[in-house]
């Protein structure tokens, strides 16, 4: 399977971390999103993206909100959600977890906590 | 009979009177120096009046003073990620140049091999291509150098997820930022209303600074595992929840 990433952060050293942790897993292929405005935008671009890794907190269109709206949309509902943010707090999980992300993680992440939970959504997808 | 219960109104009157200068002779005192406490407590109000105006006033440099940190973080952030993706890229030259060498070894080896059993049975011609063959095949050196690369490939990648940090920090300028906002909006609004007083101090516009949605007050930067453990516990409960 040729997978496209879509790493959405308004960090461009965060978006370049994660850039390069996927390259060290052997995943080349990614587009780069500012905020979750333009997260949507790329996705319109960019019907051959199949895995997106989110941030929360970002100006305009939160990581929340894009996950949202990419669960109410029918044609990309089924895209695995990894939210890697440094919101930590019990009841943002859970906000995050009922707006239906796939996975949830917290930054400062490891490769091999962001290796694993690759993995395993993309087993869920089969 | 009437003119005499007026003069004791008359009197009692008097004695009323009499009873509210005493009192007043008491008060005056106090209120002078009530008088004397407002002259002297007014020019102190002034100056508090002045020192929150002028707090107040250097708050949005402050704001802009993080602000710069924040910038100069990022850049000095960019800079470092860029050079080691230069010493990356330089890696991977490395790699490939050693894959290179690997594959000619194993050339040499075999031309090592014809040569040797080619050549005189002369035994100080032998000992010397012992001694160059013993050159040609330094392996140790060879793994030891694919072993250090890979080393440096692996400190380049821990300097990357270490600038983590930079984003993290960010995050906490950026909520300072929000607070110093906050307490500057106040401190305006009393401001003001001092002004619309007899009190008055000169106060500058206010700031813009990005709405809480950019930030997590509570970003923190902690290599603490327990912290993913009590999130995948989380999503594993509302996993086993869905099913």
């Amino acid at each position: 399977m040729n997978l496209r990433f879509l790493v959405v952060d308004d960090s461009v050293t965060m978006r370049r971390i994660v850039i390069n942790s996927l390259k060290n897993l052997g995943y080349t292929d990614y587009v780069e999103a500012a905020d979750g405005r333009d997260a949507l935008g790329k996705l319109a671009a960019n019907p051959n993206i199949n895995f997106i890794i989110t941030d929360w907190n970002m100006p305009s269109f939160s990581g929340l909100e894009l996950t949202k709206a990419i669960r109410s949309d029918a044609t990309l509902s089924g895209l695995p959600i990894l939210m890697v943010t440094t919101r930590g707090v019990k009841e943002d999980i859970i906000e995050a977890l009922q707006a239906r992300v796939s996975d949830y993680i917290v930054k400062p992440f490891t490769p091999q906590i962001l290796k694993e939970k690759i993995e395993t959504l993309l087993a869920k997808l089969g | 009979m009437t003119e005499p219960k007026n003069l004791v109104t008359v009197f009692d009157k008097l004695n009323d009177l009499k009873t509210l200068f005493r009192f007043g002779e008491k008060i005056v005192p106090i209120i002078q120096s009530l008088v004397e406490f407002m002259k002297e407590i007014i020019p102190l109000l002034e100056n508090i009046n002045t020192s929150i105006a002028d707090s107040t006033n250097k708050m949005p440099l402050a704001s802009n003073q993080i602000n710069d940190v924040t910038n100069a973080t990022e850049l000095a952030t960019t800079q470092i990620l860029d050079l080691v993706d230069d010493i990356s890229n330089a890696l991977a030259s490395i790699e490939s140049a050693l894959v290179v060498e690997k594959n000619k070894q194993v050339h040499v080896d075999e031309l090592v091999e014809i040569v040797g059993k080619a050549l005189p049975s002369d035994k100080d011609i032998q000992e010397k291509f012992v001694e160059l063959v013993g050159l040609t095949r330094d392996r140790q050196t060879f793994e030891n150098t694919i072993q250090l690369v890979e080393a440096i490939r692996e400190d380049t990648y821990k300097i990357t997820l270490a600038l983590q940090v930079q984003d993290i920090t960010a995050q906490q300028l950026a909520a300072v930022n929000h607070l110093i906002n906050s307490v500057h909006n106040r401190l305006t609004l009393l401001v003001n209303d001092i002004e619309s007083s007899d009190l008055q101090a000169e106060l500058s516009g206010g700031f813009d600074v990005p709405p809480n949605t950019h930030f997590d007050p509570n970003a923190s930067y902690t290599k603490n595992q327990g912290k993913q453990d009590e999130v995948d516990a989380l999503v594993r409960e509302n996993n086993l929840s869905k099913h």
